[in-house]
């Protein structure tokens, strides 16, 4: 190790390894986009029950906003590398559809969706759960606020009557999918602008 | 260069050596994806992913998506360990130098 030359093309190569792994690890996809097509499609069918005491408007709005995720993430995916953590995350949110997808077009077609209370008590504490596991794993402060703000709604809304609680799911779905998705995709933005290599 | 040999010459290629690191960190990349972190053009990166590939270093997985041809590489166990052992030899060559 006297070539300096040989010492600096060393420490080059261990600068290569550094920004290479972080560059793997970079997060390119931004997922803002998706809380926000939601929280759209939530007051949509809400909207919709509500003036059209419809048993297909939950049913329907969650099926059509399922499909155009998954049209809209596998364009925008392009070739971006599968990672443990993208899988992780990505395999809570899609449980979550499908479960929800499930569970309305069950309580719908049954005509069963009838307890204002117990059905955003249900939605609530499901978003509380997806959020907050996402946010834990993702070390993510901003996304365990919102898990709390569902977790919140999923509690206050089983006590005081049904004004109060859908005002608290209607704050709940601006909160944490509107100003939250667009928080997302404001940050993601911001970082995809960001130096690439040390 | 009296501890270069020391090195091993399959990893310590610039490119070769970024294809392991990126590849480190996902669980599999796609061949376009490789080419646009590395700037590297279609044949050079396609020749130093084969040396790769025939060191047991990276294994290649080929499949259509909605009818496209999709190349996608992952590290193998003893690429990751290739790498590993790279990385220490390194420090060890550099020694007190590695702060500097």
């Amino acid at each position: 190790m006297q070539d300096h030359t040989t010492e600096q093309e060393l420490k080059d190569r261990l600068s290569l390894i550094e920004s290479m792994i972080a560059e793997g690890r970079r997060k390119t996809e931004s997922w803002g986009w998706t809380f926000v097509l939601w929280g759209v499609v939530y007051y949509l069918a809400i909207a919709w029950s509500a003036w059209g005491h419809s048993v297909w408007a939950w049913p329907v709005t969650i099926s059509i906003a399922v499909i155009v995720t998954v049209v809209v993430a596998s364009l925008k995916g392009g070739n971006h590398p599968q990672t443990t953590l993208g899988r992780a995350i990505g395999s809570i949110w899609i449980a979550l559809g499908i479960s929800m997808f499930l569970l309305f077009l069950a309580l719908g077609l049954s005509g069963r969706l009838t307890d204002q209370h117990l059905f955003v008590a249900v939605i609530s504490a499901i978003l509380g759960m997806a959020n907050g596991a996402s946010a834990l794993i993702l070390r993510w402060k901003v996304q365990f606020a919102c898990a709390v703000v569902w977790w919140v709604a999923a509690v206050t809304t089983c006590f005081g009557p049904d004004a109060q609680s859908m005002i608290v799911f209607l704050v709940a779905i601006f909160l944490c999918q509107i100003v939250f998705g667009i928080y997302g995709m404001i940050t993601q933005e911001r970082k995809m602008r960001g130096p690439i290599h040390a | 260069m009296p501890d270069l040999p020391e090195l091993n010459p399959v990893v310590h290629g610039r490119l070769r050596l970024a294809l392991l690191s990126l590849l480190s960190g996902v669980e599999k990349a796609e061949f376009t994806w490789l080419r646009a972190q590395t700037e590297a053009t279609d044949g050079n990166l396609g020749a130093q992913l084969l040396k790769l590939e025939e060191a047991g270093y990276v294994a290649v997985e080929k499949k259509f998506v909605l009818r496209k041809p999709q190349t996608l590489y992952r590290i193998t166990e003893t690429g990751r360990q290739a790498l590993t052992e790279y990385v220490q030899a390194l420090k060890q060559l550099l020694g007190p130098a590695i702060d500097a």
